[in-house]
């Protein structure tokens, strides 16, 4: 009885977390400009699948915490399949990465190796590929 | 009552369940730096516990010791870390006994990153003479022969300022930390000092494999920290000055051991610093957290 009563707690809060974590109103912040140069900046690395594991692996490393294990996004964290994302381009990706926006919570990793971040970028186009693009 | 021991009891199970939870998919990248602060932040809502020990040769009459110390890490925003540290101490053929505890809070103070990053940090800390961990050096030094008995009546309650300045490029880390510190208990004036630190990750492409002895997953670096006297003598006579090669292994997604071997450059300074750290993180704790107690997290980032 006592094992089921927590149980269904448990099950209770995950649901309620996983819930409360969904943010189907993000929109790309127009204060977070990319300069043009950064912009251009082009994917070096093939979609090869031992890129995009290694790709996998660090994106569930260092941004699933906050935008989802399969990049769905959280309450303060861009979903990753949305339109709006998918269309910006892989430089500018690379440039929100590298550079954060620490008012709204998006740490820098610009202490990961560029190599690993473009290896990221290429598995966050796999994933807009995996589910379509969401409005 | 009854029915409140179940729900504490569903409560404490839960919390355990989400750490545990949060431990799997967890992750670090940790700078490795013992003294040196770069400008990266804990991110918001994690937290990190780091044990260490600093551990010391005998000089000067002095014995060998062990100081070990907790560091809890909590990121409130983008832009703030919290962290508390509580320490204790171990001298060979002496006494074991806690030294103080610490509260420190950094603030960045630019919203993206850039070449240089200034982040400033300011900490309370309420220890006595017998603290050696030596995650700061300022001032004037001395080595004596004190007995804990004797230097744990002295007590230190100071107020340290610094401003971390770093960047990031090409995978090499460099970050300078300017220090001045005001100590409340004692007649000593204003202390300065500094560290600096190099730091360079060897990862490189990854296969995705999670791999433990391989080079991507150690970052070298090396640190040199030291006083730069103070405001009743500003000079670098009797300063202790330090210098240090520093790794950091990264042994699971959210786990790191780091480890560096300081060594002392005058006749003020301890000739050998031993240090190793072993630190886990709990990413999104603080919202877990309040998930379960019903509230909302305060981290700012709406």
């Amino acid at each position: 009885m006592k094992t089921a009563k927590t149980f269904s707690l448990l099950s209770l809060f995950v649901l309620l977390v996983t819930a409360w974590a969904q943010n189907p109103g993000y929109r790309v912040d127009p204060g977070w400009k990319v300069p043009p140069k950064a912009a251009v900046k082009k994917n070096p690395l093939p979609p090869t699948p031992a890129v995009l594991a290694g790709g996998k692996a660090l994106f569930r490393a260092h941004c699933a915490s906050c935008h989802g294990r399969d990049g769905q996004g959280g309450r303060r964290a861009a979903d990753f399949h949305l339109a709006a994302v998918q269309a910006q381009s892989d430089g500018a990706l690379l440039y929100k990465m590298s550079h954060g926006y620490r008012r709204k919570g998006m740490p820098s990793f610009s202490q990961l190796p560029e190599v690993q971040r473009w290896q990221i970028i290429l598995y966050l186009r796999e994933l807009g590929k995996e589910r379509g693009h969401r409005k | 009552m009854r029915r409140r021991t179940l729900s504490l009891a569903a409560r404490l199970f839960s919390a355990l369940f989400m750490l545990l939870y949060l431990g799997l998919r967890a992750r670090a990248q940790e700078a490795p730096y013992f003294v040196t602060y770069d400008h990266h932040l804990e991110e918001p809502s994690s937290l990190e516990i780091e044990a260490s020990t600093t551990a010391g040769s005998p000089h000067g009459g002095q014995r060998t010791f062990f100081a070990p110390y907790t560091e809890f890490e909590y990121g409130v925003t983008g832009w703030w870390t919290s962290e508390l540290y509580v320490e204790g101490q171990t001298t060979a053929q002496d006494s074991t006994l806690f030294t103080g505890w610490r509260l420190e809070n950094r603030f960045a103070l630019l919203a993206h990153d850039h070449a240089v990053n200034p982040v400033l940090y300011f900490e309370y800390e309420d220890v006595n003479e017998a603290s050696r961990i030596t995650t700061e050096v300022t001032g004037h030094n001395q080595l004596g022969p004190d007995t804990n008995a004797t230097a744990r009546l002295q007590l230190d309650r100071e107020l340290e300022t610094k401003l971390i300045l770093s960047g990031d490029r090409h995978g090499w880390n460099i970050s300078w930390n300017g220090i001045v510190e005001k100590n409340f208990t004692q007649n000593e004036g204003v202390e300065f000092g500094y560290a600096l630190g190099v730091a360079h990750s060897l990862a490189g492409l990854s296969s995705g494999a999670n791999c433990v002895f391989c080079r991507n997953a150690l970052a070298l670096g090396l640190e040199a920290y030291g006083g730069l006297g103070s405001t009743q003598s500003l000079t670098l006579r009797d300063t202790a000055q330090y210098i240090a090669p520093v790794l950091a292994w990264q042994l699971s997604p959210n786990s790191t051991l780091r480890l560096s071997p300081g060594v002392g450059l005058t006749h003020v300074s301890e000739p050998l610093l031993l240090r190793i750290g072993y630190s886990y993180e709990f990413p999104g704790f603080g919202e877990a957290l309040a998930g379960l107690l019903h509230h909302r997290g305060k981290s700012g980032l709406q």
